[in-house]
């Protein structure tokens, strides 16, 4: 107990573990209030047209589908409409009709957009008198948040990984490394120290974060606790790896940084792709993918596949543990 | 001075390759290229609005192509709920009834007047086509650009700090103070290193993600961009190592330089997103200095004259702070 207090003492001190462990949170916080923000603006069409071009009723006319900026001139419209980080249409008179021009790089909407401009101007008047029924869409950024939340939930799980890593490398910089080599203690207990440590802190975050996040209760709840629960041992198991092999603080952060950027890139890519098959059984050698999985499915209520990854992590528990005894026991033996 | 210099230099070489700097380049290299040529390129597509036709009587017999028939209410709203850009026209009560879930009013105007288009599809004229690029081609640019940019301002600027730190808890730079060398060579070969695996980088990021043929064509700009960015990154990490105590409090600098002032550059250079404030931003510069290398726009010459103003400011102030360092020693 002794033993665990001075490891909590330790890190508590680590800047970069507290900030480590305040990100996650923060981001979740983030995409909370994000929730409440209209970004559907970022898909509104713009058009650039020519000073004393247009008729006044042509550009209100435009204005009713989006923001209408006048150039003075040609050249300038030209290099707005090419302008690669916006949209714009430019729009000119043709007789009766509208010409419009494009960049060519645009999303095939923009193009599309382009293209049927003239033949709605030419409707204007009978487009005006169809009735609309317009329904409530809840939340516009369900779908980004519906990834970004269980990817931010895997970050908070794996900080774990990052705690202990630092706490280990910051031991051998210093050179506790040594002292602990001839206290009299155990290899399971120093590693039992060592895995609480980032356990405890990988959980309190996720769970701090999955509060923000998500509004469960019943079965659902007691599924993510134990996804959580299994996802931060792991994360703290290999964080003892990471400082097991990490010669000092830069080669860790090397190591740190790749193993968070595989738990994430693996999941993310996986769900953006649509892996099946035997490349989906391989990617659950990555122990953040039956984490994000889990999560996944728990949101839309399949709770057979979160048992199913449920069960994964928990080989994945059983697997590094054994890995590390084994690791461990055989370099004790090698010094005796 | 030469042959100092040299072996300043061959000592950061193997200084960076024992701290896995190099190793850490090849793998985000192939991150990169991963996640652009199997995520990106896949996931940046925004086809136009469906739409979706209710009509038992068979009314709309002109229809387009375009138009996606449902053969009951329930399967329209089936349809629009999975598809929420989509726009529903139920026919089933003789004049037809536009269906849209809501989101901007301007474009809810838009997606409705496209798909009531369609019941009575005409010959529409091709816009005129200005640019050169192709989504495609543009998205790869995008893309490629965001990732040099975040990986020599971010993820490089990281691993050049450690590498920093590192020196400086082992002592390395108190020991130039009584090496027989000119002291701005220890500077000038961190910087040549830096610069030399950042182009070797842009190079690599650029072929690799914006294809041989596109890449050749823009290299040149590219790699200038490349060396205005990575010496400002260098000089403001070589800054960070030299003031700040150890390791640990620069990450709390890093996080505001990755988080904090990256997205907005982000945000206002890539998308619609304009914030006022921006051109305040020294970052939103070298970020559009670079973006306008890849898409082959004219860069002012005011703006290289800032680059070159910055760089020999901040290596002045690095100097400075080298100076006072080996002071230190006596």
């Amino acid at each position: 107990m002794k033993g665990l207090q001075y490891q909590l003492k330790s890190v508590l001190r680590d800047k970069f573990c507290l900030m480590t462990f305040l990100l996650p949170i923060l981001v979740a916080v983030a995409l909370n209030f994000m929730g409440s923000i209209d970004m559907s603006s970022l898909g509104e069409l713009h058009f650039g047209v020519l000073e004393n071009d247009l008729s006044p009723q042509t550009i209100t006319w435009l204005e009713r589908y989006g923001p209408v900026t006048a150039y003075e001139t040609p050249e300038e419209l030209t290099a707005a409409i090419r302008e690669p980080s916006t949209n714009v249409i430019g729009v000119q008179t043709d007789g009766d009709s509208l010409q419009t021009a494009i960049a060519g790089d645009e999303l095939d909407i923009f193009q599309q957009a382009a293209a049927t401009l003239p033949v709605l101007y030419e409707r204007r008047e009978t487009a005006a008198q169809v009735e609309v029924q317009t329904l409530d869409r809840p939340d516009l950024l369900e779908s980004v948040q519906g990834i970004f939340i269980p990817a931010v939930l895997i970050v908070a799980m794996f900080m774990g990984c990052t705690f202990n890593a630092m706490n280990i490398i910051s031991e051998k910089e210093d050179g506790v490394a040594f002292v602990n080599e001839i206290l009299p203690m155990t290899p399971s207990q120093y590693i039992l120290q060592k895995v609480v440590v980032g356990f405890l802190f990988g959980s309190l975050s996720s769970i701090v974060t999955a509060c923000i996040c998500f509004r469960m209760s019943g079965l659902h709840l007691e599924t993510m606790l134990l996804l959580i629960v299994l996802s931060a041992f792991v994360a703290s198991l290999i964080g003892l790896f990471i400082g097991k092999l990490s010669e000092g603080l830069m080669t860790g952060v090397v190591y740190i940084k790749i193993v968070m950027l595989l738990f994430l890139a693996v999941p993310l890519v996986c769900t953006l792709i649509g892996v099946s098959g035997p490349l989906a059984v391989i990617c659950n050698l990555v122990p953040s993918q039956p984490a994000f999985d889990g999560i996944m499915a728990l949101s839309a209520g399949n709770m057979g596949t979160a048992i199913k990854d449920i069960g994964i992590l928990a080989i994945h528990c059983v697997a590094w543990f054994a890995l590390y005894v084994l690791i461990s026991t055989r370099c004790k033996k090698h010094a005796t | 001075m030469r042959k100092g210099f040299l072996a300043l230099f061959k000592k950061d070489c193997r200084m960076l390759s024992s701290g896995k700097f190099f190793l850490m380049a090849i793998v985000f290299l192939a991150l990169y290229t991963a996640y652009v040529n199997f995520g990106y390129i896949r996931f940046m597509q925004m086809e136009p609005y469906n739409v979706y036709l209710y009509d038992p009587a068979g009314t709309q017999a002109e229809k387009s192509p375009l138009v996606k028939t449902v053969s009951s209410m329930e399967d329209m709203d089936a349809a629009l709920l999975v598809d929420a850009n989509g726009v529903g026209l139920d026919a089933s009560g003789g004049d037809v009834r536009v269906v849209v879930y809501k989101g901007a009013a301007a474009i809810d105007r838009h997606r409705t007047d496209y798909a009531l288009s369609l019941l009575h599809p005409a010959e529409n004229p091709a816009p005129e086509v200005l640019g050169t690029n192709t989504p495609e081609q543009k998205a790869r640019k995008e893309i490629t650009c965001e990732l040099l940019f975040f990986e020599l301002a971010a993820v490089g600027f990281l691993g050049i700090a450690a590498v920093l730190f590192k020196e400086k808890g082992m002592g390395v730079i108190r020991v130039h103070a009584i090496l027989p060398v000119r002291k701005d060579l220890f500077l000038l070969s961190k910087l040549a290193v830096f610069l030399l695996s950042d182009l070797v980088f842009a190079v690599l990021l650029t072929l690799l993600n914006t294809g041989i043929a596109d890449g050749v064509a823009i290299l040149s700009a590219v790699l200038l961009q490349t060396a205005i960015l990575s010496l400002m990154m260098a000089l403001v990490g070589l800054l960070c190592a030299l003031l700040l105590k150890d390791f640990r409090q620069f990450t709390l600098a890093y996080l505001v330089i990755a988080i904090f002032a990256a997205t907005p550059v982000f945000l206002s250079a890539n998308t619609s997103i304009k914030f006022d404030w921006i051109g305040y931003h020294p970052f939103y510069h070298v970020y559009m200095g670079l973006k306008n290398a890849y898409f082959g726009t004219a860069i002012s010459p005011v703006y290289y004259a800032s680059a070159v103003g910055a760089i020999l400011l901040l290596f002045l102030a690095v100097r400075l702070a080298f100076h006072r360092e080996i002071g230190k020693e006596g």
